[in-house]
């Protein structure tokens, strides 16, 4: 059964139009890729759902319209956000980051569980609980990032670049960890990525941006047999 | 020696105000990245109602906790319904709104009642305690108290409860802050309550000495500023032992220095300032240029 | 309005539409300058007494409130002491004055004995970079009061200091307000032109640029800091200009002057008036003189509260101050493709007061040659 669909999102800043008529479906338990260009609207795709920016079209999550909410309205609805670039607070430690971002729970021994669980995850993270966010290197961020969007108990994560920024080998272990949680979790995912390799190890099925318009969509396998993909995203 | 130390006593009380205002103008920059130049001017009208109320038969202690929590509801009003628009917009129009806004209080003060000077009754007596043979004033111990009291109950809000790392978290990224679910703009309200709360418990304590008049703390909002400025932005403790060293050199500065005297001591934290610009552009323990470029 | 009633009056050809709109043309420009000169020489001779005072005054802090925008309008740095400056400049005059100083070396000194006093000051305050300089400037007025009453024996203490520069010279068949417009009039002018060619030159972009982003400012070459300091630096002269003019004009000044309060009207003036505007410095100077007036007539008690609450309301719905709204209405005018001139009016002096008869004022009794 479909948890989100959007049909013909559009979304501008300013003058300029960002997106133009998205749609897409992602299947409670489904992870769903964004591929696409700089500057095709992946990274809006993702504001729009979480209410970041003002949209038109329709946005429905679990049966309702949630076009308009505020992103911490949308969040308590159980989507969480990683944003591109962290979002890490840099001035609070490891856990309080964590804290943070189990902010609307209020199970107390639930949390810690969870942190607990984070941190088995990530076990990097368990070495630099007590460090300042701002003095971890850029994969322990991002692994903060997605360990923060869990501490929500989400039911759908919203993953944008996870891959930025880091060497090839630091891009896999993330990539794994958020496996490995798919398939303890079932958290269902929207997953927006530049490196469409690393995008098919994780997502179901996957749409193909340009311009702010939807123009290609498939599962995993057909998306990965066309010329065209392999030649514009794949590097080959 | 006796004076020397009734001075540095005084110049501690002095300086904690000083210390309150320039923590609440902090509170709001880490908040939102503004300078607040209405904080002295929210805290006169807190002082204003406490006093007014303190007229109509309310007992001091209930008055003042009720200008707190006035304060208090004023500074989210501020926030929501006047700067909230400026917020993300031009820092130099920001500073221009506020400027607004002290001059908007000090009018409605000055309007309601009056620009003569009131007198405001003290929380503590008039006395003075002798201490190792020298007599200290009671009124400057407990306003220190007061406010080393208070601080330390806002630091252990900020890193001792889920309200206070909230509001770090919107400090240093909203955005971030709103994907984990905060209420983005509830706490920026509660953080500019929060400050101008702080503001009220130091116009309390110091309208008995000033006497209340509608501009009865610019020249404490200068201090303030001077001391934000010696402590740099980023470090509420460095803020606070400006304000304390402010508040002590001044003091004695108005004694030892026949030229400044007492009417001149307001220059001050701005000749210290000139001479630590020199020295540490960052200021006393800031780590950074004071204020984001 | 004089002016706008006779460009009105010549024809307007507004057949021959669109390009280049009638008030760009360059004969109506010059046609406008000169009509606005006319005007500027004969309005003091034909206005009646209190209408001359009120107009000297408005130039004055027309004239203060343009030095403000230098700093803050062009160069994006809020200065909360440029009344100090005036006050400084006023000083220095009414000390020459007593001390039968040569006018021009009075004038000379009121100049740049306060241009120094705001290049130490900018030295230190710009380092500090953002919104420091508003935190330091805001300590120029709360000092600059106790310290003007400390040095009674130059400024006169809380007394003030009283000095008259001479009126209307004999023969020049001039009353004395009379004169004293003309002579605001001639400084204020000047001042207003330079001004105008050193924000529209070179150093205006470079003030613009550093208001817009100064590490964008810092990759093309341009250095922050000296273009703050030379920024604020020229505003503290211009500031001292206005503080000569206002011991003209009002041949007195106390510690008073430079009040912190007054310090936060001019700054209200400048932004009601129109930040980064040479028109909204005059429509400025017209506000901070015409308007406290005007709410001490409807109750002395709330003028604070109202000029408060029209700086609030001016930044919420107009952020150009009065400046960008007469922009809106000529550009208004123009797209609508009617070419009555609509432009001229933007730079005669308010003449609100001009208008206003004085009739109800007690006749003092003039003074002058005439």
């Amino acid at each position: 059964m479909t948890l989100l669909e959007l049909e013909g999102v559009t979304a501008s800043y300013g003058p300029v139009q960002v997106l133009d008529g998205v749609s897409l479906s992602v299947p409670e338990n489904g992870a769903f890729g964004i591929l696409g260009a700089n500057g095709a609207g992946k990274t809006t795709t993702l504001r729009a759902i979480s209410g970041a920016v003002r949209t038109g079209g329709r946005i429905v999550f679990d049966g309702k319209d949630i076009s308009g909410l505020r992103p911490d309205q949308v969040a308590a609805l159980g989507i969480a956000h990683v944003p591109e670039g962290r979002g890490s607070f840099g001035d609070l430690t490891v856990r309080e980051n964590l804290r943070v971002g189990a902010y609307l729970r209020k199970d107390r021994k639930g949390i810690d569980q969870d942190i607990d669980y984070c941190l088995d995850l990530f076990p990097n993270l368990q070495d630099r609980i007590r460090s300042n966010a701002s003095a971890l290197s850029g994969g322990e961020q991002q692994m903060l990032a997605v360990a923060r969007a869990i501490m929500s108990k989400p039911r759908m994560l919203l993953l944008d670049e996870a891959s930025l920024g880091l060497a090839p080998s630091t891009a896999k272990n993330v990539y794994e960890a958020i496996r490995r949680l798919r398939l303890e979790s079932g958290i269902a995912m929207v997953v927006v990525e530049q490196n469409a390799n690393l995008a098919f190890t994780l997502v179901d099925s996957a749409t193909v941006l340009e311009t702010g318009r939807n123009v290609l969509t498939g599962t995993s396998a057909e998306l990965r047999g066309m010329d065209e993909i392999r030649r514009a995203y794949l590097g080959g | 020696m006796g004076t020397f130390v009734q001075l540095v006593v005084d110049g501690l009380s002095t300086g904690s105000v000083y210390a309150a205002i320039a923590l609440a103008i902090v509170l709001v920059n880490q908040a939102t990245g503004l300078i607040n130049f209405a904080q002295g001017g929210m805290a006169v009208l807190a002082a204003y109602v406490a006093w007014a109320l303190t007229n109509r038969g309310v007992p001091l202690v209930l008055a003042i906790l009720l200008s707190i929590v006035f304060s208090f509801v004023l500074g989210a009003v501020v926030e929501r319904y006047l700067m909230r628009r400026f917020e993300r917009g031009d820092p130099d129009t920001a500073v221009v709104v506020t400027i607004g806004l002290l001059t908007l209080i000090t009018g409605v003060a000055g309007w309601l009642w009056t620009y003569n000077n009131q007198s405001f009754p003290s929380l503590f007596p008039l006395d003075t305690v002798s201490f190792l043979g020298v007599s200290v004033s009671i009124r400057s111990i407990g306003t220190t108290l007061v406010i080393v009291v208070v601080m330390a109950l806002l630091q252990a809000l900020f890193v001792g409860t889920k309200l206070g790392l909230a509001l770090r978290a919107v400090a240093i990224n909203p955005q971030s802050a709103s994907y984990s679910g905060l209420p983005v703009g509830r706490l920026l309200m509660v953080g500019w309550g929060l400050a101008a709360a702080l503001g009220a418990v130091a116009g309390a304590l110091v309208a008995p000495q000033l006497t209340l008049t509608p501009g009865m703390l610019d020249n404490a909002l200068v201090y303030a500023l001077a001391a934000v400025i010696l402590g740099g932005l980023t470090s509420p403790v460095g803020v606070v032992v400006a304000a304390w060293i402010i508040g002590v050199l001044e003091n004695l500065a108005a004694v030892y220095v026949p030229f400044i005297g007492y009417d001149l001591k307001v220059a001050v934290p701005f000749i210290l300032i000139f001479v630590v610009l020199i020295v540490r552009p960052q200021g006393l323990f800031g780590r950074k240029t004071v204020v984001r470029v | 309005m004089a002016s706008a009633s006779a460009v009105q009056a010549t024809p307007s050809p507004s057949a021959a539409s669109p390009a280049p709109s009638f008030t760009e043309r360059p004969w109506v420009r010059r046609a406008g300058a000169l009509l606005l000169l006319v005007v500027l020489v004969v309005a003091p001779l034909v206005l009646p007494q209190f209408a001359n005072e009120t107009l000297a005054r408005v130039g004055v802090f027309a004239v203060a409130v343009l030095g403000l925008n230098v700093v803050m309008g062009y160069t994006g740095q809020v200065s909360l002491g440029q009344i100090f400056f005036l006050g400084l400049g006023a000083y220095v005059t009414a000390y020459g004055v007593q001390h039968d100083w040569n006018v021009v070396v009075v004038f000379l000194l009121a100049c740049v004995v306060p241009a120094v006093a705001g290049l130490v000051v900018a030295l230190a305050a710009a380092r500090l970079g953002g919104l420091a300089i508003a935190m330091v400037t805001i300590a120029l007025p709360i000092v600059g009061v106790p310290l003007a009453k400390r040095l009674g024996d130059v400024t006169g203490g809380s007394q003030g200091i009283s000095a008259r520069m001479g009126g209307a010279p004999e023969g020049s068949g001039l009353y004395n307000d009379q004169w004293t417009l003309y002579v605001v009039l001639v400084i204020g002018g000047i001042v207003f032109l330079l001004t105008r060619s050193l924000v529209r030159g070179k150093f205006g972009r470079a003030f613009a640029i550093v208001k817009g982003n100064e590490h964008v400012a810092s990759s093309m070459g341009i250095s922050p800091y000296r273009y703050k300091v030379l920024a604020f630096t020229i505003a503290s002269l211009i500031g001292g200009v206005s503080g000569f003019l206002y011991m003209y004009v009002i041949q007195y000044t106390s510690p008073e002057t430079m009040s912190f309060g007054h310090s936060i009207q001019l700054l209200a003036a400048m932004v009601i008036g129109g930040a980064g505007s040479i028109v909204g410095s005059i429509l400025g100077g017209a506000y901070y003189v015409l308007v406290p007036q005007l709410t001490n007539e409807i109750d002395a008690s709330l003028t604070a509260l109202l000029q408060g609450a029209i700086l609030l309301a001016v930044l919420f719905v107009l952020p150009g101050g009065l400046a960008s709204l007469l922009r809106a209405v000529t550009r208004g005018r123009r797209r609508s493709g009617a070419g009555n001139g609509a432009a001229a009016p933007s730079t005669t002096p308010p003449s609100t007061a001009g208008s206003a008869p004085a009739a109800g004022e007690p006749e003092t009794e003039r003074h002058g040659h005439a």
